[in-house]
């Protein structure tokens, strides 16, 4: 199983997903994020999603999953780069992952976390 | 081409043994408006396609209005097939433009239904996933009333009266401001 990185960056956790994610990973990806913001004190995570081409509902589901927790402590999620075809395949599905902040790309999504990193 | 028949039919009429003849003529006769007739019929439905198709390029146009602020100006009735193409189309731009708003303008569609309503927000959930504004404008009265009336509700998205007020509305949530020079 592949382990996907988590940058600090400030106080901003970065979590690009470069590998085509499995459900395993996922959860362990949710593990390790929980660790890290505790351990780091961040108050603001990125998921960058841009190479992510397939998602189903279970992906869906974790995506969320993480924007809540990450609330739970404190920090806002912010997913970005999410492609058309991923975004169409996620609304058929019926997720609108509310309650999570979105933006176009990486660059957008540290600015709209502002001042916090 | 079948009127030979009947003219070749005289001719025979009164010797009997031409008869197999002339069954086989007319066989002949029959395939040949048959293969008349299909080659016209494929034609015919390629000319159809190729304009159906067209139309579906034609009527679903995104445009850049400002930085960052796409609209989409629909016109003529949304079937499931449009409203795809639309959204494809438009999350396709977003991504291309580095678009932040996304304005639909809906005045040249003449009616909208629950599936029209639900392609709808299916498009403008789709942009917020994508990190992207849509906002709807161009309701005409009878097409609030219908709205109202089969109970749609359009939740949190914001609606606005015309194209105008909408890009009015997209540039001052990118903090723009129009002034006189």
């Amino acid at each position: 199983m592949e382990h996907v990185p988590i940058l600090k960056i400030g106080s901003t956790l970065l979590v690009s997903i470069q590998i085509d994610l499995q459900d395993q990973s996922v959860q362990q990806l949710q593990e390790d994020l929980a660790e890290q913001i505790v351990a780091s004190g961040a108050t603001g995570v990125i998921i960058d999603i841009t190479a992510v081409e397939i998602v189903d509902s279970f992906i869906g589901r974790m995506l969320s999953t993480i924007g809540s927790m990450s609330r739970l402590f404190d920090a806002e999620t912010v997913l970005v780069g999410m492609r058309p075809a991923v975004a169409i395949t996620l609304v058929e599905l019926g997720l609108s992952l509310d309650g999570i902040r979105t933006a176009l790309n990486t660059e957008k999504g540290l600015r709209l976390l502002g001042g916090r990193f | 081409m079948f009127s030979l028949k009947d003219a070749v039919y005289n001719l025979v009429a009164g010797s009997a043994e031409l008869i197999p003849e002339y069954v086989a003529f007319a066989r002949t006769i029959d395939d040949l408006g048959l293969h008349t007739f299909e080659t016209y019929t494929a034609a015919r439905e390629q000319v159809i396609s190729d304009q159906a198709e067209s139309m579906l390029e034609l009527s679903t146009p995104v445009v850049r209005l400002w930085d960052g602020i796409i609209a989409v100006p629909l016109v003529g009735t949304l079937d499931s097939a449009r409203a795809q193409l639309v959204m494809e189309k438009m999350l396709d731009a977003l991504v291309s433009t580095e678009a932040e708003h996304a304005v639909i303008d809906i005045t040249g569609v003449p009616t909208v239904d629950t599936e029209v309503a639900q392609h709808l927000l299916k498009t403008v959930v789709a942009a917020r996933l994508m990190g992207a504004e849509c906002i709807i404008t161009g309701i005409r009265p009878q097409i609030a009333h219908t709205i109202v009336s089969l109970g749609i509700e359009f939740g949190d998205v914001p609606t606005k009266q015309t194209l105008a007020d909408g890009l009015a509305h997209a540039l001052s949530r990118s903090g723009l401001k129009v002034v006189s020079a």
